[in-house]
């Protein structure tokens, strides 16, 4: 499980390499990256670009860490591709979640 | 049929031959993964984008729910799932049945959405099968589930399938 973290002063940019967020990996992928979250207390920029594939476990684990941040603190998803943003907009996540085009 | 025309290999070029597939997995999350991939690369080049984007998060909800709920004390191993997946001409049929354990009736009756803003870590499974699939039933004999749907090649605009 690796995540690129490039740190924007501003925010964290973190760019996830996984090409499917699954019940495979969905345990692993929330545990990391609260971790990382957790430790910058920062806005995090979160890159999807790569992510092919996101089933109802990879949602749960988005949501979690979500909630694992501070109200104040911003997750923005950036590019979603056509099957991840499937899953936010059928399950109306998309109106809890910032998402942007890049 | 007799053993003749079985074996002639004009049979398998049929024009009216449609693409399938069929395997028998233990429900790992690990093989669901791996059969999700083999379903696409055996759909590619006959199923548009879209269509096989919804099949594959259909299937990986059906089967990561066995997997997830396997009573696996009780047997001692992982419950078998066996899928065939058929291209027709609205959509895709699926046809799958598992000796895990069985399906809670609640998981069939029109659900609503866990709402949103309270922020639910789960609950969304059922809510896509149904959303996505047409033509959905399900019965339980002799220890196996069995559940079939058909996943259709065109949607309304809001990306839901044509009732």
């Amino acid at each position: 499980m690796q995540f690129i973290v490039e740190d924007a002063d501003s925010h964290l940019h973190i760019s996830v390499t996984e090409t499917r967020i699954d019940a495979a990996i969905a345990t692993q992928f929330k545990d990391k990256l609260r971790e990382i979250v957790n430790r910058n207390r920062k806005p995090v920029h979160l890159d999807m670009a790569r992510v092919e594939f996101m089933d109802s476990s990879g949602l749960g684990a988005m949501i979690a860490v979500r909630k694992g941040l501070p109200e104040n603190l911003p997750l923005v998803l950036l590019a979603l591709t056509p099957n991840v943003e499937r899953v936010f907009r059928l399950t109306r996540m998309d109106s809890v979640f910032d998402i942007r085009a890049a | 049929m007799t053993p003749t025309e079985q074996s002639d290999p004009r049979m398998q070029q049929m024009p009216d031959t449609q693409p399938m597939f069929a395997r028998v997995l233990r429900a790992s999350p690990e093989l669901v993964r791996d059969t999700l991939q083999d379903i696409r690369s055996r759909f590619r080049e006959d199923v548009d984008e879209d269509a096989l984007g919804r099949l594959e998060l259909v299937l990986a909800e059906v089967m990561n729910n066995v997997a997830e709920h396997a009573p696996s004390v009780v047997i001692g191993r992982l419950p078998v799932i066996h899928l065939c997946v058929v291209r027709h001409v609205g959509g895709l049929a699926c046809a799958l049945t598992d000796d895990g354990s069985s399906l809670p009736a609640e998981c069939l009756a029109p659900r609503n959405l866990p709402l949103a803003t309270d922020m639910p870590e789960g609950g969304f499974g059922w809510y896509l099968i149904q959303d996505l699939t047409q033509a959905l039933c399900y019965y339980r004999e002799g220890g196996r589930n069995y559940l079939a749907f058909s996943v259709p090649f065109a949607t309304r605009m809001d990306g839901r399938p044509l009732s």
